[in-house]
C-alpha cells in the first residue's frame, strides 16, 4: 500500500444471508480526491460504504482506514447514510439532526457547548439551510433533506467522508450546490467517496472510480477505467452471470467457499 | 352522592389507600407512555403486544416454583419471559424469511398459549394462593396492595429517570441506526437497554391493567402526542402527562362506580385524550387541517372574484354592478354577496349601492392572480407541448397556489414573456 492511501479493502466478503452482496472485494484508495463508487442496482455499493463504516459486518476479509482499524480513527470519518433509509415524519427540527454531527465528539451525555453550536450554524452555512434551522424535518423537499444529512457530516469536522447516493431524487439546484461544495472540501483538503449511479455526469465529477458488480470490476483513475470495456463489464452481459451464481447459492444453499 | 362529595371523599386522607393506588396508577402509566414514546416512533408498535402476552408464562413459572403470590417474583419471572421474546423475535428475524408482522404474530400467540395452559394448570392444582392469578388477563388495579403500589412506582420512577439521561442515545437510534453505528455508538447496548426498560414497564403494568389492554398504556399516550408537537422532548412530556392523568382519572371513575373495572377506565379515558389530541392538534390535527382547507376555499374565492371584477371592468377602471358579475361570470349571487363582503373588508373593494368598485390594493391583487395565470400557462405549453385549449383550466387551479418564490422562479425561466399562448398581456 503506498503513503496515500486512505482506504483499503482486503477480501472483503460481505453476505445476506447465502447471498454474496460483496465478493473478494479488494483495492486501495488514494487521499484528497473525489472517487465514485458505480455499478448497476444491487451490485453491492451500499453494502460496501456500511462495512467500510462497521455498520455491516463483513463475513470475511477487512477494511482498514488510514491504514488503521476504523475504531481508532473514527473521529477523522464522516458518513452520509442513504436518505431514502430513514423516516423524514420523525419529531426533530434541521437543527436537531445536525447536531447530532457533534455527539462523537460530546458522547451522549455531555452538553452541547457553545463551540459546538458555531460548528452547527457553520455547517448549516455551508450546506446553505441556516435559514431552514427551525423548520421540521418533515416540510423539507428531497433536496434539502439532502443538504441536512450533508451539514450534519460536515459538523463532524472529519477528514474523509463516505456518502451513499447523494444524488439521488435531488433538485438540479440542490445537485449543483453539492457539486461546488464538494470541489470546495476537496480543495481543503478532504477526501470524498461517493456512490453514485448517474453514469452522464461520473466524468466530470470523479478523480477516482471503483466499478463494482458484488465483484470489483475496476478500480483507478477515471481517465482509466472509465472505458467502454469496463463499462460494459459492469453493467453490461457479465452482470447476469454473476446474478444467477448468487442466485443459486441462495437457493440451493450451496456454501460460498469450502473448508 | 353527587360528583364532588364523590371527589372529596376520593382525595379524602381516610381514603389514603384508594390515593395511593390512583398516584401509583397514575406514575405507571406516565412510565408506559414515555416508554411507549420510542416503542412509537421506532414503529413497533406491535412489540407492545408481544411482549405483554409474553410475561404471562414467566409469571406462571415463577409461581409454580415459589409458590407464593409475591409481586416481586411476578415481575423478575415477567421480566425473563419479555426480554426471551424480544430475543425471539429479533433472532428470528436476522435468521429466516418471515415477514416481520408473521414473527411478532406467531411470537406473541405461542407465548400467550403456553401462559394460559400453565395458568389453567396452576387453578386446578388446588394451591389455595393461587385465586385470583387471572387477573393478569384483565387486570386488577383497585385490588393492589400497597405493597404493590410502592414497588411499581418505585421502578417507574427510575425508569422515567433512566429515559430523561438517555435522551440523546433512544433519540438517534430511533431515527438513524446506521448513522449511530458509523459515529461508533454501541447501538446493540442501547437498543438492549431500551428493549429492558419496555420489558420492565409492561411487567409492571400487566399486574394492573392486564395483558390484553398493556400495548395500549404504551402505544395510545405517544400516538396522541406526535398530533400536539414536533419535538421529541415535548412529545415525552405530553405522553407522560395524558398516561398520568389517565391513571389517576381511570381509578377514580372505576372507584365511583360499583364493580366498575379499572384497566379498561384506564384505557378509555387514554383514548377520550388521544381522540381529543388527534382531532384538536394545532398542526397535525383534524380541525387544524379542516381550517386550512377552509382558509384556501376562501382564498381562492376571493381571488376568482377579483380577477373577474378586474377583467369586467376593463382593467378596474370602469365601475360595474353586482348584477353584471352574475350575469356575465355566472357567480352564485348568494356566495358572491358573502365574498364581496370580505373583500370589502380586506379593502380590496368598495361596494356603493350594488355597484362594485375596485380599490388600488384590490386591482394589484387582481394583477397578481392573472400574472400568475398567465404565466402557468406559458409554463404549460412550453415545457409540455400541450395545446392551447388544454391550458385555461389546469392555470385556473394552480394561479392560487403559485408562491411569490415559485413566480420569480418562473418569470426567470421564462424570460419575463410578455405575452400569454392566447396573445393576452401579462400585467407586471
Amino acid at each position: 500500500m503506498s503513503a496515500n492511501t486512505i482506504i483499503e479493502a482486503h477480501n472483503l466478503t460481505v453476505l445476506y444471508g447465502r447471498k454474496p452482496a460483496l465478493w473478494n472485494v479488494d483495492f486501495t484508495l488514494p487521499e484528497k480526491e473525489v472517487i465514485g463508487i458505480m455499478g448497476p442496482n444491487g451490485s453491492g455499493k451500499s453494502t460496501l460504504l456500511k462495512s467500510i463504516m462497521g455498520v455491516v459486518q463483513p463475513t470475511s476479509g477487512f477494511t482498514k482506514v488510514y491504514d488503521q482499524e476504523l475504531d481508532t480513527v473514527r473521529d477523522r470519518v464522516s458518513y452520509v447514510p442513504q436518505r431514502q433509509d430513514i423516516d423524514w415524519d420523525f419529531p426533530a427540527s434541521v437543527w436537531d439532526v445536525v447536531s447530532m454531527g457533534r455527539f462523537q465528539k460530546r458522547g451522549l451525555f455531555k452538553k452541547l457547548t457553545t463551540e459546538d453550536k458555531d460548528i452547527i450554524s457553520e455547517s448549516l452555512e455551508k450546506a446553505n439551510m441556516l435559514g431552514f434551522a427551525k423548520r421540521q424535518i418533515s416540510q423539507l423537499s428531497g433536496g434539502q433533506q439532502q443538504r441536512v444529512f450533508l451539514a450534519r457530516a460536515i459538523a463532524q469536522q472529519g477528514d474523509l467522508f463516505l456518502m451513499d447516493e447523494p444524488f439521488a431524487g435531488v433538485d438540479i439546484a440542490t445537485e449543483e450546490m453539492i457539486v461546488s461544495l464538494l470541489k470546495e472540501m476537496k480543495d481543503e483538503g478532504k477526501t470524498l467517496v461517493i456512490v453514485h449511479h448517474d453514469l452522464h455526469t461520473a466524468q466530470s465529477y470523479f478523480d477516482h472510480l471503483v466499478l463494482l458488480n458484488t465483484r470489483l470490476v475496476a478500480c483507478g483513475p477515471t481517465k482509466d477505467v472509465f472505458t467502454d470495456k469496463f463499462l460494459t463489464d459492469t453493467y453490461g452481459g457479465k452482470l447476469t452471470t454473476i446474478a444467477k451464481i448468487s442466485q443459486e447459492l441462495e437457493n440451493k444453499e450451496f456454501p460460498i467457499r469450502h473448508k | 352522592m353527587n360528583v364532588w362529595e364523590h371527589i372529596t371523599t376520593f382525595f379524602s386522607v381516610e381514603n389514603y389507600t384508594l390515593f395511593v393506588v390512583s398516584i401509583g396508577s397514575g406514575i405507571l402509566c406516565l412510565a408506559a407512555g414515555v416508554v411507549g414514546t420510542f416503542t412509537y416512533l421506532r414503529k413497533r408498535a406491535l412489540i407492545g403486544d408481544v411482549i405483554s402476552h409474553s410475561v404471562l408464562p414467566g409469571v406462571a413459572i415463577a409461581f409454580i416454583l415459589t409458590g407464593v403470590k409475591n409481586p416481586l417474583y411476578f415481575l423478575l419471572g415477567a421480566i425473563i419471559s419479555g426480554l426471551i421474546s424480544i430475543w425471539i423475535v429479533d433472532y428470528v428475524q436476522t435468521k429466516s424469511k418471515l415477514k416481520p408482522d408473521s414473527i411478532l404474530a406467531l411470537t406473541l400467540s405461542v407465548f400467550f398459549g403456553i401462559g394460559v395452559v400453565l395458568l389453567t394448570k396452576i387453578q386446578h392444582s388446588g394451591n389455595a394462593a393461587q385465586s385470583g392469578l387471572d387477573s393478569f388477563l384483565f387486570g386488577k388495579a383497585a385490588s393492589m396492595s400497597m405493597l404493590d403500589v410502592q414497588l411499581f412506582s418505585a421502578i417507574a420512577i427510575i425508569n422515567v429517570i433512566c429515559i430523561a439521561l438517555f435522551l440523546r442515545s433512544f433519540s438517534i437510534i430511533s431515527f438513524d441506526e446506521n448513522y449511530a453505528k458509523g459515529l461508533g455508538f454501541n447501538v446493540r447496548l442501547i437498543k438492549g437497554f431500551l428493549a429492558l426498560l419496555t420489558v420492565v414497564t409492561v411487567a409492571i403494568g400487566v399486574q394492573a391493567v392486564g395483558v390484553v389492554l398493556m400495548a395500549a398504556l404504551l402505544i395510545t399516550p405517544a400516538s396522541g402526542a406526535r398530533f400536539l408537537t414536533n419535538s421529541i422532548r415535548r412529545m415525552l412530556i405530553y405522553s407522560g402527562i395524558f398516561g398520568f392523568a389517565s391513571g389517576i382519572i381511570g381509578v377514580f371513575i372505576s372507584y365511583s362506580g360499583t364493580g366498575m373495572p379499572t384497566g379498561p377506565w384506564i384505557v378509555i379515558v387514554l383514548s377520550a385524550f388521544t381522540l381529543s389530541a388527534i382531532l384538536l392538534g394545532k398542526q397535525r390535527g383534524v380541525f387544524a387541517r379542516m381550517k386550512v382547507r377552509q382558509n384556501n376555499h376562501v382564498k381562492i374565492n376571493n381571488e376568482n372574484v377579483l380577477k373577474d371584477i378586474y377583467k369586467l371592468a376593463d382593467k378596474g377602471l370602469k365601475t360595474i354592478t353586482t348584477k353584471e358579475l352574475i350575469d356575465k361570470e355566472k357567480h352564485q349571487p348568494k356566495k358572491l354577496k358573502s365574498t364581496l363582503a370580505r373583500l370589502e373588508k380586506l379593502d380590496y373593494v368598495d361596494l356603493v349601492r350594488g355597484m362594485v368598485i375596485l380599490s388600488d390594493k384590490g386591482r394589484i391583487a387582481a394583477r397578481e392572480v392573472i400574472r400568475k395565470h398567465r404565466l402557468w400557462e406559458i409554463y404549460l405549453s412550453k415545457y409540455f407541448q400541450l395545446d392551447a385549449d388544454h391550458l385555461h383550466d389546469d392555470a385556473e387551479g394552480i394561479e392560487h397556489i403559485i408562491t411569490p418564490e415559485i413566480e420569480k422562479y418562473l418569470i426567470k425561466l421564462l424570460e419575463r414573456p410578455e405575452t400569454d399562448p392566447h396573445q393576452s398581456e401579462i400585467p407586471y
